[in-house]
């Protein structure tokens, strides 16, 4: 009898948590803190429009939304790179279809304190800079300060980035400053005058100074015609097309409206065509 | 030892005692004092015309005529303003070519400036993000943006051998010659009529949702998420801690199993919040599936495991403190052991059981590992009761990083992050100090 009352409740709890959970008036998005401006942006207007829709937004990471589709906890993953072979498999492995959107399109702008007087670097002198080639600004033609190297953590896909790009897969020097998010990056460069750092676009005010790469200043722009050598797009991944008509598939397609599109601009990012 | 040795080791003692406190009261006072100092600016503000526009418009509170009003006037002050902007732009189309193009870009410069301290331009499209319909609705951020708008900020890098030094240049400067001057002593000087800042109280940051990522409103779905995740670990590690405390005080021996059993508790006092966290996810989320996503659920169930260990040390300590003749007595009268610690022993031993429970309630609410990977996201509504099963939520603790890290515009900010660790100090405190009052409370009823 005990027995019987105690499973019932629970048998109940369980029916009433899955009746709530398949209404789907819920969006989970994970993952990147590059697209988590955008994605908070575009959640707060979508849900403006559909009432009664609730959106949340976690900033974990690239990486960490990639696992949480994986593991079915989150309805989209935002990432600042694609999905790696082997997390499409781990995908798969689990019934996972992943399906990449491309939202927007990003740069990664290369930004040092604004008192460092240099304006311009090529490719392969960021890459030594990382690789701890180059130590020194003097090296470089700049005042006789050494290097603060500052880049994101492995789990980010705005470093994935950076390490395909520009260190073209080759390991970054010991003594580099990992920290945890495109925001950190910005303020530890704003505060450290010997700094080098690198984040997205939207993340680039007066407060730091991003360098030109090869002669070509990082924008909108140059971000579009591809002349600035370190761009990206930015995703949103679900697990398989969403289906025609539901607000996830509008979500996900949100960035093709006008709205999205001047919201996508705001922000600082180019919307795709 | 000398008498007189002994007392002046013993005042030397006091002494020490003396200064040690009034060190932790100094250091406590250095903590607290700027917490609550910048954290009460988000509530209590010079707010300007903008601000109430935006609360207007955006929240629909404020007094239709008054605000219209108060508008009216406002425009009228910025009214040269866009005048001598609009002349500008006429006679730079009269400069020499040679300068056309300097003084374009200097004029496109000046307009941001402006329309960051004043918002969008009359006649301008409205803009999609909140945060550039308004001006600056708080009038020291105010101050801080006309600075923007009087002075550009070059660097001099003259020095080859160091580092460029930081040098404010008159915006003025870039348009000699030109009416346009005449705008900077202008905006300078009537700051005040185009902004009208006044003493504002917004209550509405404790009880408002955020608008365009915390440029804007209050902290309500923070506060909410906060309640519900310590108040639901609360009602899973209350009865658990208690009822272990009462099992290992009251019924279990001395043996090998019961000494493993307390060692095992030791050391999950001792684990890293982080580490509760990563288990959440793993065991709770991705194994058990408590939730589809990350949920309240969850990371209640992570905090309860995380205060476990304190509810049950203080419990047992306090049934222990339970005089043995209280047992005695109530055993004697014929009462089974059970009846004897639910009527006897557990209400004396309330308050110290009491004061466990409220300091890991603080604990709780001020944790940030344990809920990052199994409740806390960036942004989200404030829940409703029945929906905490299978919703992530904002939190204080976790947002308080969050805004002030990962936040794409940290700086425009900081009143939130001040108020928002303000707030999550100010409940931790107002739960520690309903724990002394509380304790206090039924140890007299208990003496009495």
């Amino acid at each position: 009898m005990k027995y019987g009352v105690v499973g019932g409740i629970v048998a109940l709890s369980v029916g009433v948590i899955h009746l709530f959970a398949s209404q789907q008036t819920t969006i989970v998005l994970d993952g990147s803190t590059t697209v988590g401006p955008l994605a908070k942006a575009f959640a707060e207007h979508f849900m403006q429009q559909h009432p009664g829709v609730k959106i949340t937004v976690s900033e974990s990471g690239s990486g960490n939304g990639a696992k949480s589709l994986i593991n079915g906890t989150c309805h989209i993953a935002t990432m600042s790179r694609a999905m790696k072979p082997e997390e499409v498999a781990a995908a798969a492995e689990k019934g996972v279809k992943a399906v990449a959107h491309v939202v927007a399109i990003d740069a990664l702008p290369v930004l040092v304190h604004p008192s460092n007087p240099l304006t311009n670097l090529t490719l392969a002198q960021v890459k030594d800079i990382y690789l701890g080639k180059i130590t020194n600004w003097k090296e470089l033609g700049g005042p006789d300060v050494r290097i603060v190297k500052i880049s994101r953590d492995t789990n980010s896909g705005t470093y994935e980035c950076f390490e395909e790009l520009v260190m073209k897969k080759e390991k970054m020097a010991d003594d580099v400053e990992y920290v945890g998010s495109n925001g950190a990056v910005r303020q530890r460069v704003m505060t450290t005058p010997a700094a080098i750092g690198y984040a997205g676009l939207a993340f680039v005010d007066k407060k730091v100074k991003a360098i030109s790469i090869n002669g070509v200043a990082p924008c909108a722009e140059t971000a579009r015609n591809k002349t600035y050598p370190i761009a990206r797009p930015l995703y949103m991944y679900t697990n398989g097309e969403p289906p025609q008509g539901s607000l996830l598939e509008q979500f996900v397609n949100f960035y093709k409206t006008a709205k999205g599109r001047e919201i996508t601009e705001a922000i600082g990012f180019v919307p795709v065509n | 030892m000398h008498l007189r040795t002994r007392h002046v080791l013993n005042r030397a003692f006091t002494g020490l005692g003396y200064v040690a406190t009034s060190i932790m009261a100094g250091a406590l006072l250095v903590l607290l004092v700027p917490i609550f100092v910048r954290g009460a600016g988000a509530i209590v503000f010079r707010g300007t015309v903008e601000f109430r526009r935006y609360l207007f418009e955006q929240e629909g509170r404020g007094d239709r005529e008054a605000v219209h009003n108060e508008i009216a006037h406002a425009r009228a002050a910025r009214a040269p303003v866009y005048a001598m902007l609009a002349e500008a732009e006429k006679e730079i189309a009269t400069a020499p070519l040679t300068r056309q193009r300097e003084l374009r870009s200097a004029l496109a410069e000046l307009r941001d400036a402006i329309r960051e301290l004043l918002g969008p331009d009359p006649g301008q499209r409205t803009p999609v993000l909140l945060r550039q319909q308004y001006g600056q609705t708080r009038w020291d951020r105010a101050l801080v943006k006309l600075h923007e708008v009087l002075y550009t900020e070059t660097w001099d890098y003259s020095d080859p051998s160091g580092m460029g030094r930081k040098v404010y240049v008159p915006r003025a400067e870039a348009f000699t010659g030109l009416g346009v001057t005449a705008l900077f002593p202008y905006v300078e000087t009537h700051l005040s009529a185009m902004l009208r800042p006044r003493l504002t109280l917004y209550w509405g940051f404790l009880t408002d949702d955020s608008r365009d990522a915390h440029f804007f409103g209050g902290i309500m779905p923070e506060l909410l998420g906060t309640f519900y995740l310590t108040v639901g670990a609360m009602l899973i590690a209350i009865p658990l801690g208690v009822l272990t405390a009462i099992y290992l005080a009251e019924y279990a021996g001395d043996n090998m199993a019961v000494r493993f059993l307390r060692s095992c508790m030791s050391t999950l006092a001792g684990v890293p919040s982080i580490v509760f966290g990563l288990f959440g996810l793993a065991f709770f989320i991705n194994t058990l599936h408590v939730s589809h996503s990350k949920s309240v659920l969850a990371g209640s169930l992570t905090l309860a495991l995380l205060v476990l260990p304190t509810v049950i040390r203080a419990s047992e300590e306090a049934i222990r403190a339970v005089p043995h003749t209280y047992r005695e007595a109530a055993l004697s009268l014929g009462a089974s052991t059970w009846r004897t610690v639910c009527t006897v022993v557990l209400p004396a031993a309330l308050p110290g059981i009491l004061t466990g429970i409220v300091i890991s309630m603080g604990r709780a609410a001020g944790e940030t590992a344990p809920i990052i990977f199994t409740a806390a996201v960036s942004v989200g509504v404030p829940l409703k009761l029945w929906e905490v099963f299978n919703h992530p939520t904002p939190a204080l603790s976790w947002n308080i990083y969050n805004v002030s890290t990962e936040h794409e515009a940290v700086d425009e900010i900081r009143h939130v992050q001040f108020g928002m660790v303000c707030v999550l100090v100010g409940l931790v405190l107002l739960l520690n100090l309903t724990a002394i009052m509380l304790r206090a409370r039924i140890a007299r009823k208990l003496k009495g």
